[in-house]
């Protein structure tokens, strides 16, 4: 045949890109379930929570991030659903008073300094930019971790350096290394 | 047709030249250095709600006033409170708790034991005289059939740096650990630094005039110096030692009701003072008549040497220290029991030598006491059957009740008078940070008797926070004028 | 726009040593291993020095010493991985350990001895990783760390000011100027106010242009600022 030898070697490539490409992330991606299945889209259109309502700037300027179990409790202490979600929440965290363990989606390294307040306060963004549309959400995106750097998949997606550094670039920032690291 | 090894050859070129293309390879090796990066033993900090608390140094009896910096309900920092610094050991105390040599368990039931069934009198030995726990003592050992309360006497005791021109120090260390920092130094352009020791010190080479002096011949040097000042109560002079012979120049030169000053102690519930046992130097107590001796050296601020001690202990006594290490008495007692150090420990402080009036202020704790402590206070007193659980709040119920003096409150730095406060928020705020002063009266000139002994005295074993020993032999402040 | 720098009064420093252990408090710097190398880290160091008589004459003084955050930097011109950089809005010479390779080469440019190395791991003796400063990230070994002004500090005031809409940082005190007792380290920013009359910088026929104002009353003193006095200094 003329083209033996060109064959196989293709039909090699087109191996290694399906694994690669495929097979792949679903070997080097943990899944992992969040503590508890939240549902944004029942606090935002049933109880109509705003984003800032539970996701708050403190006083000092940091941000309060996921909120603590206060939070939740602060409406939560009784059932105000019927779902079986919300039961368990209240079973093995509000009533034993045992914060939820969240598995951060945008999880940084310990050198990484990140201030939302100068993006919500100076630059105006707004939380879908970099988060994604979250508040319409029925439950809680899928999680899936790196197996072996322990970073989550969404990182990689939207959340790198040199995601941050093209937003700023674009906007005619300045910045240093200072700026962004601890 | 068949495969041949050649196919396979071309087929793995292929698998290899596609996984090039795919993100595997790059992932895999962005991942290894990633895997490193996260090495157990890597700390993981969490953030969390900045919050700030107030409470006083216990580590000496300045009791500095301490501002915590806490993350999550955890103290990260410590600071001074404005106007009122914190010294280098005090800015480690943080660490205490993670020494390296401290103890965690000890045998508690079996000290009692041993207490209960002992021969002979049972002794507290209390090196740090003055505070609540020290009333507890006292009250206890009265309770106790036998019991007696032993303390460190010292001489001097209370000073008044703000009218100090000359202050002759024969070893003590005036600007490295002597005294409260902020008064120390508030009074240091008033007055001239004159260090007599045999080795130079941190504070020998920063005093004025620095004078080496052979061990034994302090009286002359002391008699010397003192011809050149004027009799005026305008000097003072110290003695890491309590050397009478040195200390007496303050009798010579009129210091007495002017530098050297008699200070009323901070008052206590009057049932105590009539139920508790009074205070003896352990060189008066009858050679082997001890059969069990407690010693509090937790917080210690002096020691009295062991040559001292032994010889009181009958053949069979058993010695019962409470401490953080072994380092102290641990090294002759038979049971050490293991002591919460500052900042877990809830206790006030005595007042400071440098403190023209009388305080009160309480130690809070900003992180909680590991499980196997043992709180040498609440076993003396279940010893002799004594309810103390509440002593502290007595104490300031006693001190409220008198109606003097002013509270100060560090969180909003406003100082109001006694009169002012209620009870409850009284304790409330000592809790929260805050210090009780006396009102100020004239100054009165304390008795001194004309043959003093030496008192039994030597430097205490402390533990030493891990960085401040770390920082000191690195940088060599340590031993810096050898 | 800010041009931190410091002041620093050497006749007040008493040498107590209350700056070296706020600042490695801040700053994360681990207690253990037990260093066995020369110097340790010490991101802020005093100095004990003396006029070189002995006797009735002789006199010491301290001497608080940092990175001198040098305008015109010997060691970001040297670094290889470029992890060191003279942020122009601050005037801070940020020292990157992420993309320290570690070669410290740094460390030789230096003519002020204030970078460290991190020859261990950092270790903290079980429990205290609870009291680590949030704020400053941990290094590993391998990787050269130096003073940042607190930058942990510097961050935490424009994240206040930015909550309130405001661009400048607010106004922050890095650790050792906070804990001084005597008050002889001063913070300030150059372009608001200016060093005291009589302030000299160390070793400034270098042109590195530090940011570190010195003064002292004692002529010798400032003699040991001018050039290297030809005695040994044991700085282990």
């Amino acid at each position: 045949m003329k083209y033996r030898g060109a064959i196989f070697f293709f039909v090699g490539v087109a191996a290694a890109l399906a694994l690669g490409w495929i097979g792949f992330p679903r070997v080097i991606y943990a899944r992992r379930v969040q503590p508890v299945n939240f549902s944004h889209k029942v606090h935002a259109e049933t109880a109509g929570s705003k984003c800032e309502d539970c996701h708050t700037l403190r006083a000092d300027g940091s941000f309060a991030g996921i909120p603590g179990l206060a939070q939740c409790a602060g409406c939560h202490t009784a059932p105000m659903g019927s779902t079986v979600a919300e039961k368990k929440f209240i079973d093995e965290y509000v009533t034993p008073k045992r914060e939820i363990a969240w598995a951060v989606y945008s999880q940084q390294p310990i050198n990484v300094y990140f201030s939302h307040a100068p993006h919500l306060k100076l630059a105006n963004l707004k939380c879908e930019k970099c988060h994604g549309d979250e508040g319409h959400a029925d439950g809680p995106r899928v999680y899936e971790q790196d197996r072996i750097g322990g970073y989550p998949r969404d990182v990689w997606r939207s959340m790198l350096m040199k995601d941050c550094i093209r937003c700023h670039h674009q906007n005619g920032l300045e910045h240093s290394c200072l700026d962004c690291h601890k | 047709m068949s495969s041949t090894r050649r196919d396979l050859l071309k087929m793995t070129a292929g698998v290899a030249a596609g996984t090039l293309f795919t993100p595997a390879p790059w992932r895999l090796i962005t991942d290894s250095a990633i895997l490193s990066e996260n090495w157990p033993g890597i700390f993981f900090s969490s953030h969390g709600a900045p919050t700030e608390k107030f409470t006083n140094c216990a580590l000496c009896t300045a009791g500095c006033a301490v501002k915590a910096r806490c993350v999550n309900d955890r103290p990260i920092s410590l600071a001074g409170v404005v106007k009122s610094p914190i010294c280098a050991l005090g800015l480690a105390g943080l660490h205490m708790p993670f020494h390296t040599a401290r103890i965690a368990h000890g045998d508690a039931e079996n000290a009692a034991a041993a207490v209960r069934a002992a021969q002979g009198k049972v002794a507290v030995l209390d090196l740090r005289p003055g505070r609540t726990a020290s009333w507890t003592y006292r009250r206890a050992m009265a309770a106790l059939p036998g019991g007696i309360y032993l303390a460190p006497q010292r001489i001097l005791n209370a000073v008044n740096l703000a009218a100090v021109k000359t202050l002759v120090s024969f070893g003590a260390p005036v600007l490295d650990g002597w005294g409260t920092p902020s008064k120390v130094l508030a009074a240091r352009e008033h007055f001239s630094l004159i260090q007599v020791e045999k080795d130079q010190s941190h504070t020998g080479l920063l005093a004025d005039r620095w004078i080496p002096v052979q061990p034994g011949n302090e009286p002359v040097v002391a008699q010397q110096i003192a011809r050149d000042l004027p009799a005026d109560g305008s000097s003072l002079f110290l003695s890491s030692a309590e050397l009478p012979s040195v200390l007496k120049m303050n009798v010579t030169l009129g210091n007495l009701g002017h530098t050297v000053i008699a200070r009323n102690e901070t008052p206590v519930p009057a049932a105590w003072s009539k139920q508790a046992a009074a205070v003896h130097a352990i060189q008066n107590v009858a050679d082997r008549s001890i059969g069990a001796l407690l010693i509090d050296e937790a917080s210690a601020d002096v020691a009295v040497p062991w040559d001292v001690i032994a010889p009181k202990l009958t053949n069979s006594a058993v010695v019962i220290t409470f401490a953080s290490t072994q380092a102290g008495y641990g090294r002759y007692a038979q049971f050490v029991l293991p002591a919460a150090v500052y900042p877990e420990v809830t206790t006030d402080i005595p007042t400071a030598i440098d403190s023209v009036v009388a305080t009160f202020r309480l130690a809070t704790p900003l992180m909680a006491a590991p499980s196997g402590v043992v709180d040498a206070a609440e076993f003396v007193a279940s010893l002799a059957k004594l309810d103390t659980k509440d002593a502290l709040q007595e104490r300031a119920a006693s001190i409220h009740a008198t109606g003097r003096g002013s509270l100060l409150s560090y969180s909003d730095q406003k100082s109001r008078p006694i009169k002012d406060v209620k009870a409850d928020q009284f304790w409330t705020a000592l809790n929260a940070g805050a210090c009780w002063s006396d009102s100020e009266s004239p100054l009165k000139a304390p008795r001194w008797e004309a043959t003093i002994a030496t008192p039994a005295i030597c430097e205490a074993v402390r533990p030493k926070p891990p960085l401040f020993t770390k920082l000191y032999e690195e940088s060599g402040l340590k031993g810096i004028a050898s | 726009m800010n041009r931190y720098a410091m002041s620093i009064d050497i006749d007040k420093c008493t040498g107590c040593g209350a700056c070296m252990i706020a600042c490695a408090v801040e700053n994360n710097v681990p207690p253990l291993p037990q260093s066995n190398d020369r110097k340790g880290i010490t991101w802020i160091r005093v100095f004990p020095v003396d006029n070189g008589e002995q006797g009735d004459t002789r006199q010491s003084a301290f001497l608080p010493m940092m990175c001198q955050q040098c305008d015109s930097t010997p060691c970001a011109s040297v670094c290889p991985q470029q992890a060191v950089q003279l942020d122009v809005k601050t005037g801070i010479v940020g020292q990157m350990p992420e993309r320290c390779l570690g070669c410290r080469y740094c460390m030789t440019a230096c003519p002020y001895h204030a970078r460290y190395f991190n020859w261990w791991d950092p270790k903290w003796p079980a429990g205290m990783e609870a009291t680590l400063n949030p704020d400053v990230a941990p290094r590993m070994r391998g990787v050269v760390e130096k003073c940042n002004f607190c930058h942990g500090r510097w961050h935490a005031a424009k994240e206040q000011a930015a909550s309130q809409g405001k661009r400048e940082a607010a106004d922050y005190t890095p650790a050792c100027a906070e804990s001084c007792p005597t008050g002889a380290i001063r913070f300030f920013d150059l372009l608001a106010g200016t060093p005291e009359a009589g302030s000299f910088r160390l070793l400034e026929k270098l042109g590195t242009e530090t940011k570190i104002y010195y003064r002292s009353k004692r002529a010798w003193v400032k003699g040991l600022a001018e050039a290297p006095d030809g005695k040994e200094h044991h700085l282990a």
